[in-house]
């Protein structure tokens, strides 16, 4: 038996002994048709060239398998290309050397981090991130997603807008001016028929919709012409096997990157948040081997490597996570599958790509987006009062003001919740003759001793009995204010016993 | 000229040299520890220029770099040199349209690198625009710098001979360029798959004559006559390349197919 330290640290290969091979490889080959459109989409998204998308799915994908030993796909994930974007935008033009440079940085920091929250044992308390909150990012990262798309929809280069109803207006007021119609057309041929088809091929539904607009896409380019349709292509996918990349760290790269901590400090929160809840979802439905802490060093070891691999951080995703289960994903091996045949087929079969019509990925972003948008899961949620206002709260944050806000609202909601129930004290009164029996259930601390205090105050029988057995906690404060009302109620002539 | 005019001249030599002398070499530039958005672009974009099919992959439909045409990285005169910041906006009979410099960058990818067009937005083609800025430090907004382009030769009274030129590329050019125009080495190919589409400037005779002229053999520019430049121009114009992709791109998928697929069988492309 290993020291629990080295287990964490360390590959665990003992799912070698469990894993049914030929499902986790079919498993693990379906998962890497499902991301190579992904991963172009959400480089688009951050602002790099879609190599590093590639690379975030082949080598952070590998190592995040490789080292946490779970069916958890890692890998490029949707809310955190977009914070990081929002963080890089401030200090470099989107895809320029320079850019591309602080992405790769902050996915370093992110990895660091995250390492860092490991050794304080963070996986702990990411335990009391309520799911609700979590539901309420996913339906923000949405809304943002499908606004998001709307660029590469209708063809216009810059909205340059922060907030997605700033984008809705320009397009609105000044949509006949710049909305471009071939653009257009191969998103909606894309998007409509991979509506339509997704009952029917659930697996390759997104392939299919994106050889359609592929195909309107070379028919405008044969009757229009390129320059006049303007529609932009993806262009040649130039895959290396060894991108290693050295971050650049001069000190005024380093001075830049101190204004960014708090950006990384969210992303590498967000990205631990969404992986350990996919974690728990597996643990409790499919195999009750993972260790958290194990998946929280495993993320955080694989955006580090990321980082010199040229790819940007990344998480686990809850889609591609959940297709490789139903695909009969158990172990790791599907996920390490992926991550090779990732790059075999993006290696070998990149001329295939060259002419992808931008506006079909576009399509493609607002698919995984309206994916997200789960009617069966906001009735799920908001079935419980407080489960709905931190879901709400959550979802209208991330939409209406951002994703960083829209966690530190998820967080701060969790800890409500907490809070709330902390300080939750339930009283059952009973009489016994002449003397009143309180039975208290809950923990009684500084937080709950106001509602203990008014309770008593209602009830101002002569004798009354608190039958304290019942309640799981009880402090220092507590217990002076018990001494208190005993005596207030001795000095009224009452008496007040206290039952333990 | 009088006194006064003289002074101005000397002056204004003077600005200009200090101007220039302002200027990083691309090599300082790529020796400081940070470089700023602007900067780091620069040096992106000289990357792009000297070695395309690495730095913009992406965008690079061929085998052909920026400076197989744009000689030393746009910096000889008659070499079609890149130090035109100042000419763009500008109306070509071309396509028709007023173009800014983004756009002249972007048709460059999509006729001479034989490849997709890049958006307006293309990091790359802000990177090409940023280093074209770099270079033009110092020429007069407007005015077509020194060596603009490539010299025009003047009417030879002949027409150009593609057989007498194929006589010519086989003595003179052959040697770097390949009997059958692939390039060797790291010589560009100057015709067939991996060379320019149709559409481009250098598919121009007239245009192809004088950049002949004046820098081919490399190293030995101004050797060839007039008349010799104008035939191999000529029979570099009857060999096969890409199709101009402003004939349609159905016919070009079909041949980069067949291209791909004979590549991957190990037959010599057609």
């Amino acid at each position: 038996m290993k020291a629990p330290f080295w287990r964490e640290v360390l590959p665990d290969l003992s799912w070698r002994h469990r894993a049914d091979t030929r499902r986790e490889v079919i498993a693990g080959l379906v998962g890497a048709v499902l991301v190579i459109p992904q991963a172009i989409t959400f480089a688009y998204l951050v602002g790099v060239p879609p190599e590093y998308g590639l690379y975030c799915a082949v080598f952070v994908a590998f190592i995040a398998s490789l080292f946490g030993g779970s069916a958890l796909v890692g890998g490029p994930n949707t809310a955190l290309s977009i914070l990081l974007s929002l963080a890089i935008m401030p200090y470099a033009g989107r895809g320029s050397p320079l850019y591309i440079e602080y992405v790769l940085l902050i996915s370093l920091i992110v990895g660091v981090m995250q390492l860092v929250l490991w050794i304080m044992r963070a996986a702990t308390l990411f335990r009391y991130i309520s799911p609700a909150a979590i539901a309420g990012i996913k339906m923000g990262v949405g809304v943002l997603l499908i606004t998001s798309a709307l660029e590469g929809v209708f063809g216009v280069s810059d909205l340059n807008t922060q907030f997605f109803y700033e984008r809705l207006y320009v397009l609105l007021s000044a949509g006949n001016e710049i909305i471009n119609p071939y653009s257009t057309s191969i998103s909606l041929i894309t998007l409509v028929s991979a509506l339509m088809l997704k009952r029917r091929y659930p697996r390759a539904y997104i392939l299919i919709a994106l050889a359609l607009g592929t195909l309107l896409s070379m028919l405008i380019d044969l009757t229009v012409g390129p320059l006049r349709s303007e529609v932009e292509l993806l262009g040649r996918i130039h895959m290396e096997l060894l991108p290693l990349h050295w971050p650049n760290m001069t000190r005024e790269v380093l001075l830049v990157m101190q204004d960014m901590l708090p950006n990384a400090f969210a992303i590498a929160v967000l990205g631990l948040a969404q992986s350990l809840v996919i974690a728990r979802d597996l643990k409790t439905h499919v195999s009750p081997h993972i260790d958290m802490h194990k998946e929280v060093f495993a993320q955080g070891i694989s955006n580090v490597a990321g980082a010199f691999t040229s790819g940007f951080a990344g998480a686990g995703s809850f889609n591609r996570t959940s297709v490789a289960v139903e695909m009969g994903a158990r172990t790791a091996l599907s996920g390490l599958v992926a991550a090779v045949a990732v790059m075999a087929i993006a290696w070998g079969l990149a001329p295939l790509f060259t002419h992808l019509p931008m506006p079909a990925v576009a399509a493609v972003m607002a698919l995984v987006g309206i994916g997200m948008l789960q009617v069966k899961e906001m009735r799920f949620y908001t079935s419980n009062r407080m489960d709905a206002v931190i879901f709400a709260a959550t979802w209208f944050t991330v939409a209406f003001i951002g994703l960083s806000a829209g966690i530190l609202v998820a967080s701060l909601g969790s800890l409500l919740v907490f809070v709330f129930r902390v300080s939750k004290l339930t009283f059952d009164a009973s009489m016994h003759g002449d003397q009143e029996i309180i039975h208290v259930q809950g923990s009684l601390s500084y937080a709950s001793m106001d509602e203990l205090a008014a309770y008593l105050s209602l009830h101002p029988r002569r004798h009354t009995t608190v039958d304290l057995s019942s309640v799981s906690y009880r402090d220092a404060t507590a217990s002076a204010l018990l001494e208190q009302l005993r005596a207030q109620r001795e000095a009224q002539g009452g008496g007040l016993l206290i039952k333990t | 000229m009088g006194r006064m005019g003289r002074v101005a001249v000397t002056l204004g030599a003077l600005a200009v040299c200090s101007i220039a002398g302002a200027r990083p070499t691309i090599e300082e530039l790529k020796a400081r520890g940070f470089l700023d958005d602007y900067e780091s672009n620069i040096v992106h974009g000289y990357h792009i220029v000297m070695d395309t099919p690495r730095h913009a992959a992406r965008y690079a439909g061929n085998k052909l770099s920026c400076t197989n045409c744009h000689l030393q990285g746009g910096t000889v005169a008659g070499g079609l040199p890149l130090n035109v910041a100042g000419l763009y906006p500008r109306w070509r009979s071309k396509n028709g349209v007023r173009n800014g410099i983004g756009l002249r960058i972007r048709e460059c990818f999509l006729y001479s690198h034989n490849a997709v067009m890049p958006p307006a937005d293309a990091p790359e083609v802000m990177a090409v625009a940023a280093y074209i800025n770099y270079l033009s430090e110092g020429e007069v907004i407007g005015k077509p710098p020194q060596g603009w382009g490539v010299p025009t030769l003047p009417e030879t009274g002949q027409d150009a001979n593609p057989a007498t030129g194929e006589v010519v590329y086989k003595r003179a050019c052959a040697s770097c360029h390949g009997a059958e125009g692939g390039g060797i080495g790291k010589t560009p190919p100057l015709w067939g798959p991996e060379s320019y589409n149709a559409g481009a400037g250098m598919n121009n005779v007239q245009k192809a004559a004088g950049f002949i002229w004046a820098n081919m053999p490399l190293g030995q520019g101004r050797t060839l006559s007039h008349q010799e430049a104008l035939d191999v121009a000529a029979f570099l114009n009857l060999q096969w390349r890409p199709f101009d992709p402003r004939e349609g791109r159905l016919k070009k998928l079909v041949e980069r197919i067949v291209h791909w697929v004979s590549r991957l069988g190990g037959a010599k492309a057609p």
